[in-house]
């Protein structure tokens, strides 16, 4: 009853004229950013984020979460025509989309990611509800010493999912960490790492950060290592979108699996939308009772990524409303949002902002919706975007960024800053230091050594307090355990490497 | 690229100790619990500590066969002059007509496209960034000494 009493709140609110225009602008940025290459969702929105300090935050977060899921229908369309992904979460969809495409199925591969990604969307969607203010219930359990052992989990679920070297993950981590710190102590007064210059007193804004990194970092990149590939050249008639009866069979498990894996792992933080497609796709060939058709163009290997990065995208979201963690780039960048206006995510939101919980998380059946009918009838106006050049969009981001930074505190010395993290965010991507955990380190360096004071403060200094409250031991062991992943990854392949050895010495004994 | 790495871990390393340096100077303990230098020292201890395994690492290692500098990475030094330039030229001209510079030029030097194009997207960009920025989202950009 209360579900159905939160649904009529959300849906009062998110099927307003301006707030289902608000939905629709979203969707289709969104769609329009996943098209093109050099940009993703956390850069759009903070593009977008210091130009929405005027606007309702319901409103523009339903935007924001509308072109954080568009995104990912966007990006399909390139993996599918052009085997480039346009964004990382649909890496997956390349391998048999592309093929599928060569085979002239490319409207049916575009038909089942977008029908995918609806079902897959709606569902989480509904265990979200579901499941959202349960999390939050429980969240309102937790102390100081709960927040610190979280986050200390976040950083080190980090390790896990950064990539192949979880030392330049721990690296980036501790830089994001480090400018939080900057600006004055907000306990004892001190400036920290100011140096004397006033402007950073104040710490330096997130938006410029993001900006910078994400923004022009980007632009850096992509003039060094454009991203080309030649259009399937595809007549696509309404009917190529229908999928035939075998491809309907074929996906519609790979659909349901996707989702539920999408919604898991968009749940834990750091884990994200690309992990989520990347191990469904992993998921359904180890399912597949003909795994040697996947790479050859099996619908299964478009529906199970395409669903899971949505269903993903949208659980994302509950860790960021119930506890105020963000689990992606994209959700820590709604998080400054959240900072801008003033509103604190976590457990009391449920309850001190029903109306933007509710208004925000019943806009995504709108959105999921206006989506499928865009990748249905919209499709050719989005692949006649892939040949917009990228001078054009490259003059965007810059306009965006600068216009954006300088915006924060009405100063150049934030457009200066601005540059700066641009040249850091593209040494780092060049040089392999994954950028999303400096991004999480900032966000949460706060939340983070706030508690972490706060909980010494209780105990009298005393670290015990985060292992003998049973919440904080248990997030404090899967800390432990994330930070040794690399220890357990190296000493398992070092096992397999041994038997390895042993199988081929003892064969060529006999 | 292992030349380029190796000077990257020196970089954390360097910075790690500066943090180390910086922060011990801050409080550690206070009475009232950890102090503003706690974390911090911390951080920076961890960021030393990962910059010496990252530099000894690849010591050890083989160099890669990827290069650091790109065909095109000049293009990009390219653009990131024109920003430069761009900024320091903002408060001058002001941002739409700053930033149409920068569009106009840079079309002309990354698309190789004809003056006329670029100068009537210069042109289109100025009247945008006016009308959405300064008029219509009255971000109060500065209009530099023409005063538009």
């Amino acid at each position: 009853m209360e579900l159905l009493n939160n649904l009529y709140t959300g849906f009062s609110i998110a099927l307003t004229f301006n707030n289902i225009i608000y939905c629709l602008v979203g969707v289709l940025f969104g769609q329009i950013v996943g098209v093109l290459p050099g940009i993703g969702a956390p850069t759009a929105i903070a593009l977008l984020l210091p130009l929405t300090y005027k606007v309702n935050p319901t409103s523009a977060l339903i935007m924001f979460a509308g072109i954080y899921y568009g995104v990912a229908y966007g990006g399909t369309i390139t993996s599918v025509l052009i085997n480039v992904p346009g964004e990382s979460s649909t890496v997956m969809t390349c391998i048999d989309g592309y093929q599928m495409a060569q085979k002239g199925r490319a409207g049916a591969a575009l038909s089942v990611a977008a029908i995918g990604s609806f079902l897959a969307g709606t569902i989480s969607i509904i265990i979200l509800m579901a499941f959202a203010p349960a999390l939050a219930r429980f969240a309102l359990r937790f102390g100081p010493p709960e927040y610190f052992a979280l986050t200390a989990m976040a950083f080190g679920l980090l390790t896990v999912f950064g990539g192949e070297q979880p030392i330049k993950t721990i690296i980036s981590t501790m830089f994001g960490l480090l400018i939080a710190t900057i600006g004055l102590d907000v306990v004892s007064g001190m400036p920290r790492f100011a140096f004397g210059v006033p402007q950073l007193l104040g710490g330096i804004d997130f938006i410029v950060i993001i900006c910078g990194m994400f923004g022009v970092a980007e632009v850096f990149s992509s003039i060094e290592e454009p991203e080309e590939g030649e259009i399937i050249k595809q007549k696509m008639h309404l009917r190529d979108l229908f999928l035939t009866w075998e491809e309907w069979i074929a996906s519609r498990w790979a659909i349901l699996r996707g989702g539920v894996i999408g919604f898991i792992v968009g749940m834990i933080p750091a884990g994200g939308i690309t992990t989520a497609s990347f191990l469904a796709y992993l998921g359904e060939k180890r399912f597949s009772k003909h795994p040697e058709r996947f790479g050859k163009g099996a619908i299964e290997g478009v529906a199970a990524p395409e669903s899971a990065n949505n269903s993903a995208s949208i659980s994302g979201f509950a860790p960021l409303l119930a506890l105020g963690i963000p689990g992606s780039p994209t959700t820590a960048v709604m998080l400054a949002g959240f900072m801008m206006w003033g509103i604190r995510p976590g457990p009391m939101l449920f309850k001190t902002n029903p109306d933007l919980v509710w208004g925000l998380i019943s806009s995504m059946y709108i959105g999921n919706l206006l989506l499928l009918l865009i990748n249905i009838f919209l499709i050719p106006a989005f692949v006649a975007m892939l040949r917009l050049p990228y001078t054009i969009i490259m003059g965007f981001i810059v306009i965006f960024a600068s216009v954006g930074a300088y915006s924060v505190n009405n100063n150049f010395f934030d457009v200066w800053m601005m540059l700066g993290f641009a040249v850091l965010g593209y040494l780092m991507r060049k040089l392999q230091y994954p950028i999303v955990p400096l991004v999480l380190g900032l966000v949460l360096g706060n939340l983070s050594e706030n508690s972490l004071r706060q909980a010494l403060l209780i105990s009298g200094g005393s670290f015990s307090i985060f292992f003998n409250r049973p919440i904080s031991l248990l997030f404090i062991i899967a800390a432990i355990l994330a930070y040794l992943s690399p220890v357990f990854r190296w000493a398992l392949k070092g096992l397999r490497q041994a038997r390895v050895e042993v199988a081929s010495n003892s064969e060529s004994k006999q | 690229m292992r030349l380029a790495n190796l000077i990257g871990g020196v970089f954390v390393l360097i910075l790690g100790l500066a943090v180390v340096f910086f922060s011990s100077q801050l409080t550690y303990y206070s009475e009232f619990g950890p102090g503003p230098g706690f974390l911090p020292l911390w951080v920076g201890m961890i960021i030393s500590a990962c910059g010496i395994y990252v530099v000894i690492d690849l010591l050890r290692k083989q160099g890669g066969k990827e290069e650091f500098f790109k065909l095109r990475t000049r293009l990009g030094l390219q653009i990131f002059i024109t920003i430069i330039i761009t900024f320091l030229l903002l408060p001058l001209l002001g941002f739409p007509i700053g930033l149409a510079f920068f569009i106009g030029v840079t079309m002309r030097m990354m698309g190789k496209h004809r003056w006329a194009p670029c100068a009537l997207t210069a042109i289109i960009t100025a009247i945008g960034i006016h009308f959405i920025f300064i008029s219509w989202l009255t971000i109060p950009l500065p209009r530099g000494l023409i005063g538009w």
